[in-house]
């Protein structure tokens, strides 16, 4: 059992934080699994690619000195932040970002979330004995989709040389039917929650920083009267049809429309400025609509190679596509203002 | 002495006014958007992005889908700017058509599902909040900005389709309006 070898670890779908990579030592040379219910595919695949033991230490504790890499499932805020914060490598298969009491302690480096078993890759040459190691491998993935019973015995079976004294993981009969229903519901509450955690981020770090500017912006413009003189300037140009095609025109001009769209910072604007004039009286209720595609013809105009680059174009689609969408804009930014104004009319 | 207090009275007021405004998109706003994208959230996680790109692979074919269902599925799912890698799914010559269908949805899509777009609520919310405040309903303002916003992007799809198979065609790409 001197085989060692590295492992990379690295974040699943939605996951954080790593990639690991790991090494084992004849000190450190333990994969524990603190994921109740037997030892988990996760920990197991890295102790096979490793050539490290992998214990359950729910059953066989080891001396935080002999860990190599905790394996745990923990959608919470505690557990998760316990082996980080003793300096041990953490892989949490669930998806969670640091958050909690010890989020300071889950770094990059040490912590990584939302694994997979497909997550989990050699990082040492291949060998003969490596490609026969991952057909076996190949085998397992499938027989683990199934995720019966059997699969966890096969796999124990496998790794028996490597850890004699954890014993046959899964529970059975009634107790392991307890553990299933506990872990579907934890994993539906964790999704929920780790939905809650984004949401909250995305708020506060973009929608109210935007809030905070547009009513500084709005209240600024109320009590000064600006906004009587914009009124002035632009309640002609936004109260009819006409005025809007033209500003639909004008957004949407080829060398004007790349430097209106960034961040939507301009549309938003005015946007706000023609919804301020509408609850004040001074613009028609029933422009609202069409105002929303005149104020917008130059959306993403600036992003246009980024977005083709996203959607894997090649460079000559790409050369041409960026022109043949602005061009466009200058047909279809007023005629979408024409088709808001006809649907305005079910308003 | 009587002069500098109006000033500062008028310098307060003015943040005031602001403090209100801004009072108002934290009670009025903020709420639904923290249930309402929490909930988003987590169903685009259960459902999960395999079983969407499937999906997606499948109906691309169709012009009418091209620039209707699929760029609403794909901002709705993935939300800006992560919808564009749909893209990869359909021939190149409609690449450009499908990023300008798609990319003019990220608003629209916002009147009713504020996650697809949460940087840029305000193209929305600007307008929204002043049709509300006139005694509007915000709820079928968005409804309407959803369903007009599927029109416009079908048309302008259709066009741009046109537009760029026609510069392919002048600049010598025949190659890639060839591949299926």
């Amino acid at each position: 059992m001197t085989n060692h070898k590295t492992v990379r670890i690295s974040k699943g779908k939605y996951g954080w934080g790593g990639p690991l990579e790991l090494t084992p030592t004849k000190e450190k040379k333990y994969v524990i699994s603190v994921t109740g219910g037997g030892i988990h595919p996760v920990a197991e695949r890295i102790a096979k690619l490793s050539g490290a033991e992998v214990v359950d230490a729910f059953k066989n504790p080891v001396d935080k000195d002999e860990t190599l890499v905790a394996v745990i499932d923990c959608g919470g805020t505690a557990r998760c932040g316990t082996y980080p914060r003793l300096r041990i490598p953490t892989v949490n298969i669930k998806t969670m970002s640091p958050s909690g009491p010890l989020a300071k302690f889950m770094t990059e480096d040490i912590f990584v979330s939302g694994t997979t078993v497909n997550d989990i890759e050699s990082v040492d040459g291949e060998t003969a004995a490596e490609v026969t190691k991952s057909d076996e491998t190949a085998e397992r993935k499938e027989a683990e989709t199934e995720q019966s019973e059997e699969t966890v015995v096969t796999a124990s079976e496998q790794t028996e040389n490597s850890s004699a004294n954890n014993g046959n993981g899964k529970k059975k009969g009634i107790m392991g039917l307890i553990d299933t229903v506990a872990k579907v519901a934890g994993n539906f509450i964790n999704i929920l929650y780790q939905a809650g955690r984004d949401t909250i981020d995305t708020i506060i770090k973009n929608i109210i920083p935007f809030m905070a500017f547009v009513a500084a912006l709005i209240g600024i413009i109320n009590y000064t009267g600006i906004g009587e003189i914009l009124a002035n300037v632009f309640v002609p140009l936004a109260n009819n049809i006409g005025g809007l095609l033209i500003l639909g025109v004008i957004t949407a001009l080829p060398f004007l429309s790349p430097l209106l769209a960034p961040g939507a910072v301009i549309g938003a604007i005015i946007g706000t400025l023609v919804g301020n004039e509408i609850a004040n009286g001074n613009i028609n209720m029933s422009i609202a609509l069409p105002a929303l595609f005149a104020i917008n013809a130059q959306v993403g105009t600036d992003f246009i190679p980024v977005g083709l680059t996203l959607g894997e174009a090649k460079p000559e689609t790409i050369s041409v596509g960026a022109p043949a969408i602005l061009f466009s804009r200058v047909i279809t930014g007023p005629l979408a203002v024409v088709i808001a104004y006809f649907m305005s009319f079910l308003l | 002495m009587d002069f500098m207090i109006t000033v500062a009275d008028g310098f307060i007021g003015m943040f005031e006014a602001g403090a209100e405004v801004f009072m108002g998109y934290m009670t009025g706003i903020i709420p639904l958007l923290v249930t309402l994208i929490t909930a988003v959230n987590a169903l685009t996680k259960m459902i999960g992005e395999e079983r969407i790109n499937r999906f997606l692979q499948k109906i691309t074919k169709y012009a009418l889908l091209r620039y209707t269902l699929v760029p609403f599925i794909a901002v709705f799912f993935f939300t800006n700017p992560m919808c564009y890698t749909v893209g990869r799914f359909m021939p190149e010559k409609y690449k450009p058509a499908f990023y300008d269908s798609a990319v003019s949805f990220v608003h629209p899509i916002t009147g009713l599902f504020p996650h697809a777009n949460s940087a840029e609520l305000f193209i929305w919310l600007g307008v929204a909040t002043g049709y509300t405040a006139a005694g509007g309903s915000q709820s079928h303002l968005g409804l309407m900005f959803l369903l007009t916003g599927l029109l416009v992007i079908l048309m302008r799809g259709l066009v741009t389709e046109r537009i760029s198979a026609y510069m392919f065609k002048k600049q010598g790409y025949e190659n890639i309006l060839d591949e299926k």
